[in-house]
């Protein structure tokens, strides 16, 4: 993977900018974590909704599992996870910060690893289905385990998990740091295992998968294998993207917070869209705008926010079908897409 | 690359966006103790939370308009910060988050909904912010060790289990047989606990135990066996539509049951819904009109209700009552921290001790009032059709004798 001169000012530039955001925005530490989770989930839904062609509901599953594996190791490693969960049951426990952030590590890796295994078992029969039909099957995903973790006792069924109070380090300012920089990690891990495998034969077969499957198949290469492996990059982030997501609310309900397929499901796949699918920078700068627009509707419009997302989400189908990525080619086709443009008139030049 | 640019303005343009958003830092400003407050006014529970926005901003009204808060002899009057939490959870925490650390507010009202609540808790507590929430009863929200949280209502799990005494009475003593249907969220989940203490206690059977999907519309299965097994005594809750639905499909179906023991039958308007097909419900509630308790601000319960109706055209259900009073619960304290030291204001709340017009006012040691018995009311109807939530239990508040059981629906 080359890094071009300016590329690298771009980096540098929005790293240093990341890393300085919560000390400029002190106020907005929150936000601004959550904007890192959505970023997350719009990339990595990407890989199946833009690159592949899979409008996939289903990536919520992992994002849900990880949430609830952090949550359960983070508590389970140090404490009997039915008594911390047991609704109305009379016990306190403390996690001491050391208890605190090991039990978040060890948590995360597993809420990591977990769904990714899981992406692979489902994938082999899900991922066989086309079209709306994938779409259906994988909204029933999320649906269903909802539905199924509401019911297990063990991690506190309809009553909600408690995620384990960040511990007393002093400054007040210390759990939104934490919280801040552990989501601005996963996103940086993130951009840069996708920019990786956007930059090998990996996202042209994932491409080939799209604009024709049988052909890709014809053509000897392996569909099935690519479209799992592709699922599990995207379970891995999404798990670790849960986790965080757990311990920065406090609070899990099974469908409301984890499996919550009604909201972050459909968020990842119109953050995608708004930005552009299909692109590496699309669901970033999708998923940036959506989430101070809807900031800014949940303020200023309060009890109409929902309309107000409507009227954008119909102005961007209108307006933006492309989504703003797509949008801003078509208007400035020489300024954006000049290079990619010149190799492919080359490339089909040569081709002929 | 030209891309880059684009890419470099848009941050930009975010970044600008960002940080022309004012932060304002409100609290206490000039006369007035701002109060934040997150409140489901769309999504599941949007009936309920506007119940409790109802409740709170009648009580500051009240307040304000009879001479407001005197804290170090200065007179302040109330203000709250509303946001919409869409009945969510991960919303309310990222909206107490945002109350706090942006609006700048040191004292918190609580959401509608146990659930929210406990979303809300741990950030409140971070921050050392006093809470005094009306409407979060589930009983694990007061054995965490919070310390900044106060709550006017009695727990949970103390909703329905005088029912299941009650049928147990009825039967001379004897263990009855209860079929349960709850709601799968925080509030109904404990207020199944308690009723399962109360049938082990008793020695009562539970041959139904079924869990129902939020946003409950349909529970005809669970209806289906009722008619089958004939239990004693049907327990359902399920906030307000998990009753609406209830009564719909009881009164469609005829199932006989000679106990109906209900949760939010008053805040679904009921009566007024299902008119007599809601007759001889039997509901928990927190709080009723004819209670006899009493304070400055809106004198009883009948007064509270006439002034409620007038003020916003229907009936106050519990949910509003307790919310006017966790304002009042705030007063008090206030004054007598005479400060707006939060550590001083908590320490105020803890050791609150008062009648208000909602029941009397006591905190336990994990934030629960315990000074407040719950009562059951049963929809009675005259023969025009006119219903009433009538106090039947406990004995000391009760208005009229428990009718039981419960006429078959060929009689009726």
């Amino acid at each position: 993977m080359s890094i071009s001169k300016n590329n690298l000012i771009l980096y540098i530039g929005i790293l240093t900018f990341g890393i300085a955001a919560p000390f400029i925005f002190p106020a907005f530490k929150v936000q601004l974590s959550i904007l890192c989770v959505l970023i997350v989930l719009a990339t990595t839904w990407n890989i199946q909704g833009g690159e592949m062609g899979y409008n996939s509901f289903g990536n919520i599953l992992f994002y849900g599992l990880g949430m609830y594996l952090c949550a359960s190791v983070q508590v389970g490693m140090f404490f009997p996870l039915a008594e911390w969960t047991e609704s109305g049951g009379e016990k306190t426990f403390v996690h001491t910060p050391a208890q605190f952030f090991q039990g978040m590590a060890f948590g995360l890796i597993v809420a990591a690893v977990v769904p990714t295994i899981v992406a692979g078992l489902i994938g082999y029969s899900i991922l066989g289905l086309r079209g709306h039909y994938f779409a259906i099957c994988t909204l029933g995903l999320g649906v269903a385990a909802g539905e199924i973790s509401g019911g297990i006792e063990i991690i506190g069924a309809g009553q909600g998990f408690t995620t384990p109070p960040f511990p007393d380090v002093g400054s007040l300012d210390s759990r939104g740091e934490f919280f801040y920089f552990l989501s601005f990690f996963v996103l940086v891990l993130t951009f840069i295992a996708v920019r990786g495998i956007y930059s090998t034969r990996f996202k042209l077969i994932l491409n080939a998968i799209r604009d024709n499957e049988d052909k890709a198949e014809a053509m000897g290469i392996e569909t099935m294998k690519y479209k799992i492996v592709g699922w599990m990059i995207s379970a891995f982030f999404c798990g670790l993207a849960g986790g965080i997501m757990g311990g920065l609310v406090g609070y899990i309900d099974s469908t409301d917070v984890a499996f919550d397929g009604r909201e972050m499901g459909v968020f990842m796949v119109l953050m995608a869209i708004l930005g552009g699918k299909g692109t590496l920078w699309g669901p970033i700068i999708g998923a940036t705008v959506f989430h101070i627009f809807k900031e800014g509707f949940w303020t200023f419009f309060l009890g109409w926010q929902y309309v107000a997302l409507g009227v954008l989400i119909v102005v961007i189908v209108i307006y933006f079908p492309e989504g703003i990525m797509g949008w801003l080619r078509e208007k400035y086709p020489e300024r954006f897409g000049e290079v990619v443009d010149e190799k492919d008139r080359k490339a089909q030049v040569e081709l002929k | 690359m030209k891309i880059n640019k684009i890419i470099i303005s848009f941050i930009s343009a975010a970044v600008i966006l960002l940080s022309t958003s004012v932060v304002s830092f409100a609290k206490v400003v000039g006369d007035k103790i701002v109060l934040g407050a997150a409140i489901s006014l769309t999504g599941k529970y949007s009936s309920n939370g506007v119940h409790t926005q109802n409740g709170y901003n009648m009580a500051v009204d009240r307040i304000n308009s009879m001479g407001g808060v005197k804290v170090g002899g200065k007179t302040y009057k109330f203000d709250i910060i509303y946001y919409d939490d869409e009945s969510n959870p991960k919303r309310a925490a990222q909206l107490a988050e945002r109350l706090i650390s942006q609006d700048g507010v040191e004292f918190m009202l609580g959401p509608y909904s146990s659930g929210l609540t406990k979303a809300i808790a741990p950030v409140t507590e971070k921050y050392g912010v006093p809470m005094v929430e009306a409407n979060g009863a589930s009983r694990s929200l007061f054995t965490k060790g919070y310390k900044y949280l106060f709550a006017v209502l009695a727990p949970a799990n103390l909703y329905l289990d005088v029912a299941i005494d009650l049928a147990v009475e009825k039967n001379n003593g004897k263990g009855v047989t209860v079929a349960m249907a709850f709601e799968q969220d925080a509030f109904s989940q404990d207020v199944r606990l308690g009723v399962l203490d109360a049938i082990k206690r008793t020695g009562s059977k539970k041959v139904i135990d079924d869990k129902l999907p939020k946003e409950l519309n349909d529970m005809a299965a669970t209806l289906v066996k009722v008619k089958q097994m004939k239990p004693d005594v049907l327990v359902v809750s399920g906030h307000t539509k998990g009753a609406l639905t209830a009564i719909r499909q009881i009164s469609e179906m005829k199932v006989d049951v000679p106990m109906l023991a209900m949760t939010h039958c008053d805040a679904a308007k009921l009566s007024k819904q299902h008119g007599k097909n809601s007759q001889y419900a039997l509901c928990a509630s927190q709080w009723h009109k004819t209670l006899t308790y009493k304070d400055d601000f809106f004198k009883d319960g009948m007064t509270y209700d006439a002034d409620f109706t007038k003020e916003f055209g229907y009936a106050p259900p519990y949910q509003a009552a307790e919310s006017s009073a966790a304002l009042l619960v705030f007063k008090d304290a206030f004054e007598r921290a005479n400060s707006f030291d939060q550590k001083k204001v908590r320490d105020a709340l803890a050791a609150t001790n008062m009648q208000t017009f909602y029941g009397n006012i006591k905190f336990a040691e994990g934030g629960q009032n315990v000074d407040k018995p719950m009562v059951l009311f049963q929809v009675m109807c005259d023969d025009g059709g006119k219903c009433e939530n009538k106090v039947v239990a406990p004995t000391k508040w009760a208005s009229a004798k428990l009718i039981h059981p419960i006429p078959s629906w060929s009689q009726r």
